[in-house]
C-alpha cells in the first residue's frame, strides 16, 4: 500500500498525464525504429514518418512537464523541485522518481540535440540518440513503480502493451538489419525496380528484395 | 583571348590563337604547344616559388586578388586559408586533382602539361597556413601519377619543395572529388562524402583541420604569390577576375582544353552555328542553355545564373541540333544516380526514379504521368543529403526538361528528332557495384 488516501486534482492530474506521457514516449521510440528502417506508414507520404516522430517527441516533452509539475505542486506529498532534473534527490520515493528524473534529464537531452542537429556533428548526435531506449525503459520503470496504478485493470493492460511493442520492435531492427542492401548498391538496386529494361545498369540480374 | 591545347592523350596540333598576351594569356599552359613542361623551364619562365618565410603573409594576397575556386564552387580562395590557418594545429593541405566529372579533362591536362605550377601552389599554400603535411590526390591513372612522381623527383633534387607531397588515390567516381569525400579517402576510408558539421576546413583528413584546393586553382596561387593581385586582376572582370581552363566539347565532335578570360563570350569558345541546339555549362551538374541564349552569354556566373546556368569547372558542351536531347539527358541522369553514395535516402531513392522517369520521357509516346513524377521527386530531393550530389543532379535535369521540351512534345506524337538516340555526351561504362569500388 502506498499509504495515500487522500485524492486531490493536482495528483490526478500528475498520474494522468503521467499515462499519457508513457504513451507517447512508446509511440515515438516506435516510430523512431521505423524512422531507421526507412519504413511508412499506409496512407502517409513518405516524410510523415519523421515528422511525426519529432512531432509525437515533443508533445510527449510537453506532457511530461504537466506531469512533473503537477506532481511537484501537490502538497500531499513532498517532492521538491530539483528532484525533477537531479535523480535521486527527492523525499519521497527517491529511488522510483530517480528513475523518472533519469528519463526526463534523457529525453531532453534527446530533444535538444535534436534541434542542434546542425550543429553538432552527424556522430556525435547518432551517439546519444541511441540513449532514446534508454529514457524510454526507465520511463517505464518509473511509470511501474512510482505508483501502484499500472499493476492492475486496463493500465496493466497498457503497461504490458508498451513493452511488447518496443520489444517487439527492437527484435524486428535486429532482424530486418541483416537483409540490408550493402550502402554502395542502394542506388543501383532502386534502379532495378524501375522499368523500361534499357535503365538498369549492366549486368543486374532482377529486383532486390529491399532497397533498405 | 583565349589560348588552347589539347587532352594529353590525344597527339593533336595544339592550338595557339594569335595574340600579343594583352591579359597575360595563356598563363597556366605553355605559350607555345602543349608540351609538358619540366622543371627546367617552368624555372626559366616563372623562377622559384616565392616563398614569404611566414605562415600567413599570402592570405591577403589572395583577397586582393579575389581568386575563387576552380573545382566548381567558386569559393573564395583566401577564406579557405584564413579559416584552415585559424582551425588549430597540424593542418593537412590536400591538391584535388580527381576529376570525377566525365565531362572535364582540364585537370588532368593542367597536371600533365604544368605539374610544376601546381605543385608550386601546394608548397605556397602550405606555407600560408603552416602546414607540412602535404598530400596530391589523383585517379589511377599509371601514366599521369608516373609523371607527376617525375616532376616531384626533379624537385626533390633541386631542393625546391620544403614539404615532401604524397599522392592519394581516388577511385573513378563523379563524388570522389568531393570535399568531405576527398577528407574521407585520404583518411583511409571510402570516397564517400561525409555530413558536415564539422566541416573540413575544421575536421578533415584523420580529424585535422584540411585545406582542399583544386589542382587549377593551386597553380593560379602559385603565379598570384610571384605576380601580385593587379597581374592577375588584368584578366576577366572586376566581380570575377582571372583566367581559367575550360573544357570545350564542340558539335562536330572535337574536344580540347583551353584557357580563357572570365567574361569570355561563349560564342568565342564554342562554334554555335544553326547546327547546334544548346549547350551545357558547368558539366552534369550544371544547366543547358537554348543556343540563342548561349551566343548572347559570356563565361561567367553574374550573366550564367540569373539564367539558372553557372560558370563551374568550366566543362561547356554544344549539342548538335540533329541529337535528342532527352535522351542525352537520360542518360546523364542514370550515370548520376548510379553515382550516389547510397548514404541520404532522398539520393538513393529519388535519383534513380527521377532517371526511370526520364527514359520514359525519352521513349516514343511516353505516360504523360513520367513528367509530374520527376517534378515530384525533384522538389523532394533537392537540399536533402550529405553532399550537393542530389542538388547538382536535379539542376542539371530541371533544366533539360525546359529546353529540351519541344522534343518532349515531339516525342508525345511517336516523333523524335534523333531516332536511333545516337549518344553525344561522353560517359563511363563502369557502375560501381561494391564497396571496393569506392576505395
Amino acid at each position: 500500500m502506498s499509504g495515500i488516501t487522500h485524492s486531490t486534482a493536482l495528483w490526478y492530474a500528475s498520474r494522468a498525464t503521467g499515462v499519457v506521457s508513457l504513451l507517447l514516449l512508446t509511440g515515438v521510440t516506435l516510430l523512431g525504429v521505423l524512422v531507421n528502417r526507412q519504413g511508412r506508414l499506409p496512407g502517409l507520404p513518405r516524410f510523415a514518418v519523421t515528422g511525426l516522430h519529432r512531432n509525437l517527441s515533443l508533445l510527449a516533452v510537453a506532457f511530461v512537464a504537466v506531469h512533473v509539475v503537477t506532481a511537484v505542486l501537490d502538497p500531499y506529498v513532498t517532492i521538491g523541485l530539483t528532484a525533477i532534473v537531479i535523480p535521486f534527490s527527492s523525499p519521497y520515493k527517491p529511488l522510483w522518481l530517480g528513475v523518472g528524473a533519469i528519463s526526463l534529464d534523457l529525453v531532453l537531452a534527446l530533444i535538444l540535440t535534436s534541434l542542434a542537429r546542425g550543429r553538432i556533428s552527424r556522430r556525435l548526435w547518432r551517439a546519444l540518440h541511441w540513449l532514446a531506449y534508454l529514457a524510454w525503459g526507465s520511463a517505464l520503470l518509473h511509470s511501474l513503480t512510482s505508483s501502484t496504478d499500472l499493476h492492475s485493470g486496463v493500465l496493466l493492460y497498457l503497461a504490458v502493451g508498451c513493452a511488447v511493442a518496443v520489444a517487439g520492435a527492437v527484435i524486428w531492427r535486429i532482424a530486418q538489419a541483416g537483409r540490408d542492401v550493402p550502402v554502395e548498391e542502394r542506388a543501383a538496386a532502386t534502379l532495378d525496380m524501375m522499368a523500361p529494361r534499357s535503365v538498369r545498369p549492366p549486368g543486374r540480374r532482377g529486383p532486390r528484395e529491399h532497397i533498405r | 583571348m583565349t589560348y588552347g591545347t589539347t587532352v594529353p592523350h590525344q597527339a593533336r596540333q595544339a592550338q595557339t590563337a594569335g595574340g600579343d598576351g594583352d591579359a597575360g594569356l595563356p598563363r597556366l599552359l605553355p605559350v607555345h604547344g602543349a608540351v609538358p613542361v619540366d622543371l627546367r623551364t617552368h624555372r626559366q619562365r616563372f623562377g622559384d616559388p616565392p616563398y614569404s618565410g611566414q605562415a600567413g603573409r599570402l592570405i591577403p594576397v589572395l583577397k586582393a586578388a579575389g581568386l575563387t575556386g576552380r573545382g566548381g564552387a567558386a569559393f573564395p580562395v583566401h577564406r579557405k586559408l584564413a579559416a584552415v590557418a585559424r582551425a588549430g594545429t597540424k593542418p593537412v593541405v590536400i591538391g584535388n586533382g580527381a576529376e570525377g566529372e566525365p565531362a572535364s579533362d582540364k585537370d588532368k591536362s593542367l597536371l600533365w602539361i604544368s605539374p610544376h605550377l601546381v605543385l608550386d601552389g601546394l608548397q605556397l599554400a602550405a606555407e600560408a597556413v603552416g602546414s607540412t603535411a602535404v598530400g596530391l590526390y589523383l585517379h589511377r591513372n599509371p601514366r599521369l601519377q608516373e609523371r607527376l612522381r617525375a616532376a616531384m623527383a626533379e624537385r626533390a633534387a633541386a631542393g625546391v619543395d620544403f614539404a615532401g607531397v604524397e599522392i592519394f588515390d581516388a577511385p573513378p567516381r563523379f563524388l570522389a572529388g568531393e570535399e568531405s569525400a576527398l577528407a574521407s579517402r585520404v583518411s583511409g576510408g571510402l570516397a564517400r562524402p561525409r555530413f558536415k558539421p564539422p566541416m573540413v576546413f575544421e575536421r578533415g583528413v584523420v580529424g585535422r583541420p584540411t585545406l582542399v584546393h583544386n589542382v587549377e586553382t593551386l597553380a593560379h596561387l602559385a603565379l598570384i604569390a610571384r605576380f601580385g593581385p593587379r597581374w592577375f586582376r588584368l584578366a576577366g572582370t572586376a566581380d570575377e577576375p582571372g583566367s581559367m581552363l575550360c573544357t570545350l566539347h564542340q558539335a562536330d565532335g572535337r574536344r580540347d582544353v583551353v584557357e580563357t578570360e572570365l567574361g569570355t563570350p561563349l560564342r568565342s569558345l564554342l562554334t554555335l552555328d544553326g547546327h547546334v541546339q544548346a549547350v551545357l555549362s558547368g558539366g552534369y551538374h550544371g544547366a543547358w542553355l537554348p543556343a540563342a541564349d548561349a551566343a548572347r552569354m559570356t563565361l561567367s556566373n553574374g550573366h550564367l545564373e540569373p539564367a539558372g546556368a553557372f560558370v563551374g569547372a568550366g566543362a561547356l558542351v554544344a549539342l548538335p541540333a540533329d541529337r535528342c536531347g532527352i535522351a542525352e539527358a537520360a542518360r546523364v541522369a542514370r550515370y548520376l544516380a548510379l553515382e550516389s553514395a547510397g548514404q541520404c535516402g532522398p539520393c538513393f531513392n529519388g535519383l534513380p526514379r527521377i532517371a526511370a522517369a526520364m527514359y520514359e520521357i525519352a521513349s516514343p509516346r511516353p505516360d504523360p504521368r513520367a513528367v509530374t513524377d520527376m517534378i515530384h521527386w525533384a522538389g523532394l530531393v533537392e537540399g536533402r543529403g550529405a553532399c550537393h550530389h542530389p542538388d547538382g543532379s536535379v539542376r542539371f535535369i530541371r533544366s533539360a526538361l525546359h529546353v529540351f521540351r519541344d522534343e518532349i512534345t515531339l516525342h508525345g506524337q511517336g516523333r523524335c528528332v534523333d531516332p536511333d538516340r545516337r549518344p553525344f555526351l561522353p560517359l563511363p561504362r563502369d557502375v560501381a557495384l561494391s564497396a571496393a569500388d569506392w576505395s
